[in-house]
């Protein structure tokens, strides 16, 4: 099975990485290859800068190059497609400003080797997203930055491909438990319950806050509560509504909500549920949703995100390494459900071969 | 009658146009010796510069040795690729600054600055927005189309976030020393994926400062400019006026 095999029914599928260097544009890269050789046409976007040659930040890192065929689509910046000297038409141009130049749509007349900067805010990756899809894409690719995950929103993403890698620690282990836990934030569990669900959608919608008992009757809560308020604010909240069970955010939800509510809740001997729209905007230090499970404090969604698989890249660039296939065989085993790739390891390369016409 | 600057193919001047010439200065780990000398030529020689000349050496301490060092750069660059998109920003005076604010957005400008995480440093934001500022410009709380908040430094993400809806920013200025560490620069990710997640991303300007901060850099973090060394108040306010205007004209 081949990453595109797993991917090619989402139509608008996000790639996010852990951190820098996680092989992210090598996953995107192998990705363009596979779909190439299928002969589908795609749609390339970033929400923030692909295909340079070195590391905006450690110049001595070379970076893969992104490497589109001629009829592919691209939201990239006017600067940058002249800067490619590859043949062209332009269909569209954006109102989207980027520090790097305006967004620009593009078809390609000519394969060849391109930076890709599209836009940055979630809206806009949608808006450039949905425009190659209608000028004739047949899937379009959202590469995301550093370790940034808004792209990979339900409202902006069908589908999501992570990449994970030995640039997160030196010791194996840890590089697996912080896959872990970013995973399992990726797979948070949606509100099952329906009236639940229904109320807490409701919320979401409306851009208020609020507490629910098991009834789902809403008792609103002071604008900014959840960024700013901290563990006494929130027992007297408790207090105030002892049926209450449930917590909606309607926007982000930050670590430091979490620790004040687990305070709270374990001073009161109480279990809540918090309900953000989706993962992304959960936003945690450094314990992962299942600890805060096992401290009666749950985080649920009400959308959830379509994980489809898992890149690995086993080397830390001026680093250290891991073996491939013992990174693949333990982040596997942690993560049950989820298929684990190297693009770059030898027996994929076979499995790619094999499948060449 | 004095030579025209070809834009083409520019390169370092110091005595006349086209010399190309570079004064470059550093250390070597080695002891003051003609030994030492050699090496600085040779090394300077594997940097590309032609005709290396050691104008100065002298020992800096036991076993190390700082050199001033000329050299001729054979490399051009074409200086009129440079200014299309994103890099075509003449800056305003404060004067132009605030009629245009005046003119074209009409309405205090509301700006909330801060260094995020676990950075220290609040030097490049206080430089920005206080009155004092530096080198005579001073900060855009001078500004009369401007209202400013200086959060100070250290202050988590959350808390800026909250700060710059319950005063309806326009624009979210940050600062950070951005370094190898994954840790600083989550700082500055996390702060634009926390104004998404608020659903404020389309009504707030978002600015990150700092030592090592390009637009490139800016680019992949998910601001809308990057602010470096050499940035002045007014630099800044230039953009945030401009960019307001165009969201403004856009609706």
């Amino acid at each position: 099975m081949l990453l595109s095999d797993l991917t090619v029914s989402v139509s608008r599928l996000a790639l996010v990485g852990l951190a820098k260097n996680t092989g992210k544009t090598e996953a995107l890269a192998a990705l363009l290859r596979e779909l190439e050789a299928a002969g589908r046409v795609v749609g390339v976007t970033s929400v923030g800068r692909d295909g340079e040659e070195r590391d905006v930040i450690d110049v001595r890192i070379e970076k893969p190059r992104v490497r589109l065929p001629a009829a592919s689509l691209v939201a990239t910046t006017g600067e940058l497609l002249r800067a490619s000297a590859l043949q062209h038409d332009v269909l569209e141009r954006t109102s989207v400003r980027t520090p790097l130049g305006t967004v620009v749509i593009a078809r390609m007349r000519q394969g060849g080797a391109i930076e890709v900067a599209g836009p940055s805010a979630a809206a806009d990756v949608r808006a450039v997203s949905d425009a190659m899809l209608e000028h004739g894409a047949e899937q379009v690719l959202i590469d995301g930055a550093i370790d940034r995950r808004a792209a990979s929103s339900p409202s902006v993403a069908d589908g999501l491909v992570m990449s994970t890698g030995a640039v997160l620690s030196e010791d194996i282990g840890e590089v697996i438990a912080q896959t872990a836990d970013a995973v399992d934030l990726v797979r948070l569990a949606a509100v099952e319950h329906g009236p639940l669900l229904a109320a807490a959608e409701a919320i979401v919608k409306d851009g208020v806050s609020a507490l629910l008992d098991e009834h789902g009757r809403p008792v609103q809560l002071a604008p900014r509560f959840v960024l700013t308020a901290d563990a006494e604010e929130i027992g007297q909240l408790l207090d105030d509504n002892p049926a209450a069970g449930w917590v909606v955010a309607e926007g982000a939800l930050p670590d430091s909500f979490l620790r004040g509510l687990l305070q709270a809740a374990r001073r009161r001997d109480r279990e809540v549920v918090v309900v953000v729209a989706d993962s992304t905007r959960v936003f945690l230090a450094d314990r992962g949703p299942a600890w805060y499970a096992s401290q009666g404090v749950h985080i649920q969604t009400v959308e959830s995100i379509d994980l489809r698989a898992l890149t690995v890249n086993p080397v830390a660039p001026r680093s250290h390494r891991f073996d491939s296939t013992e990174l693949r065989d333990r982040v596997a085993e942690a993560l049950a459900g989820v298929p684990v790739f190297d693009v770059l390891a030898a027996d994929y390369r076979d499995m790619l071969s094999a499948a060449a016409p | 009658m004095p030579r025209s600057v070809d834009l083409t193919a520019v390169v370092p001047y110091a005595d006349h146009l086209d010399d190309g010439l570079v004064q470059l200065s550093f250390t070597l780990p080695v002891p003051y010796s003609l030994a030492a000398r050699k090496a600085a030529l040779e090394l300077a020689g594997k940097m590309g510069f032609e005709d290396p000349e050691v104008v100065h050496y002298q020992q800096l301490t036991d076993g190390y040795t700082y050199f001033v060092m000329y050299g001729r750069c054979v490399q051009s660059i074409d200086f009129t690729e440079l200014q299309g998109d994103g890099f075509d920003i003449e800056y305003m005076s404060e004067e132009e600054i605030e009629r245009f604010a005046e003119e074209q957005v009409g309405r205090a400008i509301v700006v909330v600055g801060a260094s995020t995480g676990s950075d220290t440093h609040s030097v490049g934001i206080d430089a920005m927005l206080n009155l004092k500022g530096y080198h005579g410009h001073h900060g855009l709380e001078g500004y009369r189309s401007f209202r400013t908040y200086n959060l100070g430094s250290q202050v988590p993400n959350s808390v800026l976030v909250a700060k710059a809806i319950e005063v309806g920013a326009d624009a979210i200025l940050v600062s950070q020393t951005v370094t190898q560490q994954n840790l600083h620069v989550h700082n500055l990710t996390e702060l634009v994926e926390m104004v998404e997640a608020e659903g404020r991303r389309g009504e707030m300007i978002l600015a990150c400062g700092g030592p090592r901060v390009s637009n490139e850099l800016a680019k992949e973090l998910g601001y809308d400019a990057g602010f470096s060394k050499g940035t002045y108040p007014h630099h800044l306010a230039t953009f945030i006026v401009r960019e307001l205007a165009s969201r403004v004209a856009a609706g």
